[in-house]
């Protein structure tokens, strides 16, 4: 091994946050993300970053820049703060702190979540670290979701291949159950398979939730499937159902969120059951967390009277489009940013540091290129689970996100 | 005024207990973050003259930040949204920020807070390893008060594996290599063998143990084990502060057996029993509930080698959070609230349920009753520690009431008419307690006796060497009054509550611990990790990576 590779790094590129990736570096660039996937190798890449800094889409110097960025802020009326994705929670923090003295909206890539966090905010939740399903979980259940596509490591990291200690001979001490929602299908390989139709989904987890419940009353055929894999459940040791807390091509839907929360939270007494929600990457748990130690609240968060108010319906994505917003502060890769926020940008006057932001296709008025956190920057992340994690960067980017960010933290006074 | 460098606190009655001080007229000289024996004259004086002047409060079990309590804040949007916090308007300017209260404030909200109170120093009770960098990351956010954490054992599968093969040097060099890890403070047991069992390590069906010698799974292992081999732990390793330990069995009617019993076994050896009053209850399962406070604290006054924090329950809104799972599950199929559960893999557990305590209802006043027996009937305040078990029998800004309720009997007695009676048939409490605490020993429970048990040298006193952590009341027989609102709070030296305001937020301190570590045994634990873990052993912990 040469002296440059770097082991028990951690990929952001989804919120699995694996943490066994080794980077191999070679001339200034990674040459090889060792044990990601496909989904990681992308995320590394070579490392190569833009180190641009524009204002008005002219070259100038970090102090221009910065000067620039205070002075779009100070002046704005209702200024909107972004966390994008691929920053440190560091970093995250010291965006908290300029949106607290700016009286700005604050909000997150962690919205894109929202409905699976409202619904745990009316209910709570059921859960387990990832690492305890892998110890615990005998059977598991993907909730029309197969994490092959977006978190392609789960099952070979977290269940269902890894033994653990309830589960020694990994995939084998498992059943894997597919519900299969529309369009929507578990993994291919599942042991047992319910088809749902999208718009019959809130109703059958009401139905096997009654049946845990020892109240289901004769349903007929209809839910039948269903019934069946809630006496499973019933029966199982430890059940984990895991589901996709991301927007895919099943609508992100209020009840369902809150139904897949009460049928997990209802196998709890019987026997044992957590429910796992999928999170994308770039750190955006962390900035969940960060936001609700700071603020009480985990995203859509508003300064504007002085103290963090939360406005769950009224986030980036609804302020820029009813056209509040005068001037934003993007911290973060650019890229990552949900579309309907990033289109909203282009129409107001935007500050980005970030990843790549010399890039931003909403064209911001300053552009402060960084390095990418856990590429280029330590610090602290979030995985999925809440699980925080290090960072460990293998490469140097000219300017890091976070001394940036600090630095116009103190010229705004924060 | 700036901040000092030099203060003469001139003229206040003073309340030093642990330097035998009990109300008496002098000056206390701060030099830098130190207080000092004696100023030149012109030094720069406060005017304490009819104050009361104490050492910093410290608290010695809150539950404030870290991966359970920020669950706790996100499950609880609606209590923010009612306590709004404003940045506080500090000297030149200085930045500040704003946050949100209720049971569970914001990071910044709660240092503030804190320091308004008058206490310097706190204690995140309950961290899991896992969660250990998340706990560091909220205390970094948290501002002014000196903190550190116990983190979590007795329920982890290393332990437990390592006691049922008999390795018991093994499991201390585990607990010593654990705290160091983490950057903790001590070593934390909440319901030994139980939160295990809850996430299935036993046979089907069973949740809990019931006792300290319930067997857990197949093995041997019991929690008078867990319990024997943390003590002796801490105490082999001679930890500033004794295993800090969360019993079976709480909230159950009953439970003072096993309380006792567990203060048995570790009979002769330094150990902290926590939320005492949740823990002190008679009757029997199942069944009517009743108080067993004077058994319970008559055990604590004859044994010098045990200490305890009572854990008043005060009536209003708190938020139950604990890393005790199995309880939180049976609260919440008793109260039908909303609830959280988060097993911790190969660690703990947490739970959550949102609570209120009301006059009316008659466990909460038994409970009630139950924490104030405690507090009466106890002979050495030195080991009697004043705690709500923040936020979980009330919060930390309902300190200055319980106070009042320790001080004033005419007040206590007129509360007690209030709340329900219905088990109340054998507390003490309707015997008439006719004790009020006096300043000096309200001086020792929230400040002394907690620095003293915690090991922390330089806190809870005032003499020459300690750190500069002083507050200062303006005297007023309505004790929750004086209490919740000091009219000076000074923090290593600086003025950071004046006239009532805070006035400036500095950086606390971390407290941590880093006991002698044989390679061996980490070596061990990795072996293990490398196994299970869903984390790379090397990005465990609260150590810096890069």
């Amino acid at each position: 091994m040469s002296a440059r590779d770097l082991e028990h790094v951690t990929c952001l590129g989804c919120g699995c946050a694996c943490d066994d990736i080794t980077i191999v570096v070679q001339r200034g660039r990674i040459a090889e993300a060792r044990s990601a996937c496909a989904l990681g190798v992308t995320w590394f890449g070579d490392g190569a970053v833009p180190a641009e800094i524009r204002v008005h889409a002219r070259t100038a110097s970090l102090e221009q820049a910065l000067t620039e960025t205070a002075g779009l802020l100070a002046g704005a009326k209702r200024p909107l703060v972004y966390l994008a994705g691929d920053i440190s929670c560091e970093t995250q923090r010291e965006a908290v702190a300029i949106a607290d003295r700016l009286h700005a909206a604050i909000d997150s890539l962690a919205a894109t979540a929202a409905v699976g966090v409202l619904a745990a905010q009316r209910r709570g939740r059921a859960g387990a670290t990832l690492g305890e399903i892998r110890q615990r979980a005998d059977l598991v259940v993907f909730w029309g979701v197969d994490p092959a596509e977006r978190y392609p490591r789960f099952a070979s990291r977290y269940a269902v291949e890894p033994a653990g200690l309830q589960t020694p001979s990994g995939r084998k001490s498992r059943t894997v159950a597919a519900v299969d929602v529309g369009a929507s299908r578990g993994p291919a390989d599942a042991d047992i398979r319910v088809a749902l139709g999208a718009a019959e989904e809130v109703d059958a987890l009401g139905v096997m939730r009654a049946t845990v419940q020892g109240r289901a009353a004769e349903y007929g055929g209809r839910f039948g499937t269903a019934i069946d894999l809630a006496r499973r459940m019933t029966q199982a040791r430890y059940t984990a159902i895991v589901a996709d807390g991301e927007p895919g091509p099943i609508p992100s839907d209020r009840d369902r969120a809150e139904a897949l929360v009460t049928l997990a939270q209802a196998l709890n007494g019987p026997t044992r059951c957590a429910l796992a929600t999928l999170r994308g990457g770039g750190n955006r748990s962390g900035a969940d967390a960060v936001l609700t130690w700071l603020t009480g609240f985990p995203f859509a968060v508003d300064f504007a009277r002085g103290h963090p108010s939360y406005r769950p319906s009224a986030g980036a994505a609804a302020l820029l489009a009813a056209g509040e917003i005068d001037a934003a502060l993007v911290v973060g890769a650019a890229a990552t940013l949900p579309e309907p926020v990033a289109e909203r940008l282009a129409a107001v006057r935007t500050a980005a540091i970030g990843p790549r932001a010399s890039a931003a296709t909403f064209q911001p008025v300053v552009a402060i290129d960084t390095g990418v956190a856990g590429i280029h920057e330590g610090g602290l992340a979030f995985r999925m689970d809440d699980v925080p994690l290090p960072l460990r960067p293998s490469l140097e980017a000219p300017h890091a996100a976070l001394a940036t960010v600090r630095a116009l933290r103190e010229r705004l006074g924060a | 005024m700036s901040q000092p460098t030099r203060l003469r606190i001139a003229g206040g009655t003073v309340y030093d207990p642990a330097n035998g001080v009990d109300g008496a007229v002098r000056d206390v000289c701060i030099e830098g973050d130190r207080i000092v024996a004696d100023l030149p004259q012109g030094a720069p004086r406060l005017d304490a003259r009819g104050m009361v002047v104490m050492p910093g409060g410290v608290d010695i079990h809150a539950h404030v930040a870290g991966s359970s309590v920020n669950h706790a804040r996100r499950l609880l949007p609606e209590e923010h949204a009612a306590d709004p916090v404003p940045a506080p308007r500090l000297e030149d300017g200085a930045p500040a920020r704003s946050g949100t209260g209720g049971t569970l404030p914001s990071t910044f909200a709660t240092g503030y807070r804190y320091a308004g109170l008058g206490y310097t120093t706190v204690m995140e009770a309950a961290v899991a390893p896992l969660a250990a960098r998340h706990a560091h990351a909220e205390l970094d956010d948290t501002p002014i008060i000196d903190a550190g954490f116990y983190v979590l054992l007795g329920n982890d599968d290393y332990l437990l594996d390592q006691l049922a093969r008999g390795e018991g040097a093994r499991a201390r060099d585990y607990a010593a290599w654990l705290v160091g890890a983490a950057r903790a403070y001590a070593i934390k047991i909440v319901n030994p063998g139980g939160i295990a069992l809850w996430k299935g390590s036993g046979e089907a069906g069973r949740r809990n143990v019931t006792g300290l010698d319930d067997a857990l799974g197949s093995s041997t292992v019991t929690p008078r084990k867990i319990l024997e081999a943390l003590a002796g732990a801490a105490n082999a390793l001679a930890l500033p502060h004794p295993v800090h330990i969360h019993c079976n069995n709480l909230g159950q009617p009953g439970n003072a057996a096993t309380t006792l019993e567990s203060m048995k076994a570790l009979g002769g050896q330094r150990a902290h029993f926590t939320h005492l009053q949740f823990h002190s209850y008679g009757g029997e399962r199942g069944k009517a509930w009743q108080s067993a406070a004077r058994e319970v604290i008559e055990y604590v006054n004859a044994h010098p080698e045990t200490s305890v924090d009572v854990g008043q329950v005060m009536f209003g809104p708190a938020t139950t959070v604990t890393a005790d799972g199995p309880v939180e599950h049976l609260l919440y199929t008793s109260t039908g609230r909303k609830w959280v559960n988060v097993d911790i893999e190969l660690e703990s557990g947490c739970g959550i349920v949102p609570y209120a305590y009301k006059e009316r209802a008659a466990v909460a006043a038994l409970q009630w009753a139950v924490g104030l027996e405690l507090f009466l009937l106890a002979k050495d305040p030195w080991r009697v520690v004043l705690s709500t078990d923040h936020p979980n029998g009330g919060t930390f800004l309902s300190y200055p009431e319980l106070i009042r309720l320790l001080m004033d009997r005419a007040y206590r007695d007129e509360r007690l008419k209030g709340v329900n009676h219905k088990l109340l048939a054998e507390s003490a409490l309707l015997d008439g307690l006719a004790r009020e605490y006096t300043l000096g020993e309200i001086a020792i429970v929230t400040r002394a006796g907690p620095a003293r048990l915690l090991g922390l040298t330089s806190k809870g006193h005032l003499g020459p060497g300690a750190d500069a952590d002083v507050t200062i009341y303006a005297n007023d027989a309505d004790r929750a009054r004086m209490f919740a609102t000091p009219r000076y709070v000074l923090k290593a030296g600086t003025l950071v509550v004046e006239e009532g305001q805070l006035r400036r937020a500095p950086a606390g301190r971390r407290l941590a611990v880093r006991p002698e570590v044989d390679a061996a045994a980490a070596k061990d634990v990795k072996r293990f990790f490398d196994r299970y873990a869903s984390v790379s052993f090397e990005n465990y912990g609260a150590e810096p990576v890069a």
